[in-house]
């Protein structure tokens, strides 16, 4: 039973990923990532119960809360005050977005072949969506012009990794994780300060316009 | 309380005083004075290093190896240098009123916070602590990069949070792989992530796993490093930034983040053997001194350019560690030593002309500066043939100590590339800064006239400071760098 939830928790990720690039409404992307917080904070709880290992318990009320709520409501108010234009417009359209990304989770599931945990179960699962996530955050990185969606795609290469990090270790030492918790909110807060000093100064948080540093 | 947690506290202590709100004359007696401390303990921890027992704190999760002593005393160094530079600085803009309370209050507080996080990286035998701390260093000095509030700041601010972010993710990555190569010989708690024990155990890590994690690791921290094809944020806030957070960046961030790859090359090497990682830094190493080059020949602006030769350091000293042997590692630490003390006579001088002129682009500062600014001039071409590896100047010594190396050893043909490409770099970078130095005055550019204050006093002592560490190194610092060298070469 546990690994069942565990593995369709992290598709559920997959999926949330899938709908990020598909979506294009700003609230709804923000939203989407919270929701993928919380699946990964359900990883986290079920891989503490049924391999007794107590400090991911922290980890998932940590992500709950802070990525699950804190971050999405912060992201939400940004956006809100900003209150311009909230339609993603992507480099690349959705349909070809989409295959690209296939592509990206075929790659994914191929090279979590090669670990030594990843060949068969669980682990191979976790890690394949794990590195298929990864990749389509990157992707999500280069093609969105806006700046909070690329807030977002960065948001979740940071899932992907913390899931990576589950599925291979089963958590790192607890300390780096306050550590690396903190160290996120910090990122977030700091990105959202100067987003808004973008908008104020271009009137716009379209980051495509930020092209006049070249040579 | 050890000597080596004063030495990380006294940054913070210095932050906080900072931020409360007081007179220009107060918070510069602050800063400065709560750096030199810092200085003073960063060379009593290598003292203590040097004539005793290994400083260690909580459980060893930081621990002051050769390597470490360097890089702290080095770190330290360019801290108080930059800040008393920036008290210069900030006077002469001051003066024009283009800073307000707000922004000094920014520069004292954070500058301070960027000196605590490099010390930390510079310090930390734990590999999550180390990357907590290079993620400290980036959101410390991302508002040091959007400081002027200007449309291009923000740009460059933007550019350096994203890049950065992403590579510290890979970095994250690696780190996670890294722990996860290891298939929990090495236990749970915080000490299963110390570099130590990675080299302990290094025989029992798993190959595949490792080798992804040592990837992901050199690319994240080499994007903080600023090698190529990493580098692109590196000419934006370079010149965006406040000139003395400039070098602080271009010499304090580029020796912490050298020392982050370092581990983990040295990690990869025990496990691996030298060529793996070794030929990745070989590779993007020379790639960094390749790209540098077409961009120093056709390059517009004077801090961009500075930019661009710091993106040649970085490359010649992977260069030098990924050519491995005790000489090429010796003349990479060498060279980041000398790198340390020549930078900030470039990085300081084109500061000032560039705050005479109001601009760093070539076009408005004119040609034939010579005239206008003698001294500062001056100073700026004694940078450039530092910077170029000039001889009879110190950089001159240590790339040559690499080349030999090189030449000597199994890499011939690398070591031509990148001779050659050293060659055009000089020729880029003399006639570029040559041009402007010594060209002769076409325009007439407005400019303010030279006067003799604090910045420019503090240029001239770095000058002196870059002049005598060609010829004559302290004893216990040559020591520091032997030491580090040991650490590098025989990974212990």
């Amino acid at each position: 039973m546990t690994p069942n939830v565990v593995i369709l928790c992290a598709a559920g990720m997959l999926v949330t990923a899938y709908l990020m690039v598909g979506q294009k409404s700003l609230f709804t992307t923000i939203r989407l990532y919270g929701v993928q917080s919380l699946l990964l904070a359900t990883v986290a709880v079920v891989m503490a119960i049924s391999d007794k290992r107590p400090h991911l318990f922290v980890m998932a009320t940590m992500t709950t809360v802070l990525k699950g709520f804190a971050i999405p409501l912060f992201l939400m108010r940004v956006v809100d005050r900003i209150g311009i234009h909230r339609e993603i417009e992507p480099f690349l359209n959705v349909p070809a977005s989409l295959l690209a990304c296939l592509g990206l989770t075929v790659v994914g599931y191929r090279v979590s072949t090669g670990f030594a945990e990843g060949t068969v179960g669980v682990t191979h699962h976790v890690l394949g969506v794990g590195l298929s996530t990864l990749m389509i955050g990157l992707f999500l990185m280069v093609t969105r012009k806006k700046a909070i969606s690329q807030v977002l795609a960065l948001l979740t290469v940071e899932n992907a990794i913390f899931l990576i990090a589950l599925g291979i270790t089963s958590g790192m030492p607890l300390v780096v994780e306050l550590g690396i918790f903190f160290d996120v909110i910090l990122a977030v807060l700091v990105l959202g300060i100067l987003v808004r000093r973008i908008v104020d100064r271009f009137e716009s948080m379209d980051v495509s316009r930020l092209s006049n540093l070249k040579g | 309380m050890t000597l080596l947690v004063w030495t990380l506290l006294a940054p913070l202590l210095t932050a906080a005083l900072g931020g409360i709100r007081a007179s220009r004359k107060v918070e510069e007696v602050v800063i400065i004075s709560g750096l030199s401390v810092t200085f003073g303990l960063c060379l009593a921890t290598a003292w203590q290093f040097l004539n005793g027992p290994m400083p260690t704190a909580f459980n060893e999760a930081l621990r002051v190896d050769g390597l470490s002593a360097l890089v702290l005393v080095l770190c330290g160094f360019i801290g108080l240098l930059s800040a008393a530079y920036g008290v210069g600085y900030t006077r002469r803009n001051d003066a024009r009123g283009l800073v307000t309370p707000r922004m000094r209050q920014e520069f004292s507080v954070l500058t301070p916070v960027y000196v605590f996080a490099m010390l930390l990286v510079s310090v930390s035998n734990n590999l999550g602590i180390l990357w907590i701390a290079v993620e400290l260093t980036t959101l410390a000095s991302v508002f040091l990069v959007a400081y002027h509030n200007r449309d291009t700041s923000l740009e460059a601010a933007w550019k350096f949070l994203m890049l950065g972010s992403l590579g510290l993710g890979f970095a994250l990555l690696g780190t996670v792989l890294l722990f996860a190569s290891a298939q929990g010989a090495l236990g749970e708690d915080l000490t299963a992530l110390h570099w130590t024990q990675f080299m302990a155990h290094a025989s029992e890590l798993h190959p595949f796993t490792l080798r992804l994690g040592v990837v992901f690791a050199l690319i994240g921290y080499g994007t903080k490093a600023g090698l190529a094809p990493m580098h692109t944020w590196k000419p934006d806030a370079y010149r965006e930034a406040p000139s003395p957070a400039g070098v602080m960046m271009a010499v304090g961030m580029l020796n912490a983040a050298l020392y982050c790859l370092l581990r983990v090359h040295l990690i990869s090497k025990a496990a691996l053997g030298r060529d793996f990682s070794g030929g990745l830094l070989l590779t993007l190493g020379l790639l960094s001194v390749l790209v540098a080059m077409p961009f120093i020949l056709i390059q517009w602006n004077l801090k961009r350019l500075l930019a661009y030769s710091s993106i040649e350091h970085v490359g010649i000293m992977a260069v030098g560690i990924g050519l491995g042997g005790e000489a090429a590692v010796f003349g990479a630490l060498l060279h980041m030593t000398y790198h340390t003390f020549a930078k900030p006579v470039a990085f300081f001088s084109s500061g000032t002309l560039a705050q005479l002129h109001r601009s760093s682009n070539f076009a408005v500062i004119g040609r034939g500066t010579l005239s206008r600014a003698p001294i500062t001039s001056a100073l700026l071409l004694l940078g450039a043939l530092f910077v170029t590896g000039s001889p009879p100047f110190s950089l001159f010594f240590s790339e040559m100590m690499i080349l030999r190396a090189g030449f000597l050893g199994s890499h011939v043909i690398a070591t031509s590339v990148f001779l050659a490409a050293l060659v055009i770099l000089f020729c880029g970078f003399a006639y570029q800064i040559g041009g402007l130095v010594l060209g002769e005055q076409v325009s007439d550019p407005v400019a303010d006239p030279e006067t003799l204050d604090w910045g420019l006093g503090v240029t001239l002592v770095a000058a002196l400071i870059a002049i005598v560490s060609t010829f004559y190194l302290p004893g216990p610092l040559m020591g520091l760098i032997r030491a580090a060298a040991a650490v590098v070469s025989e990974g212990a």
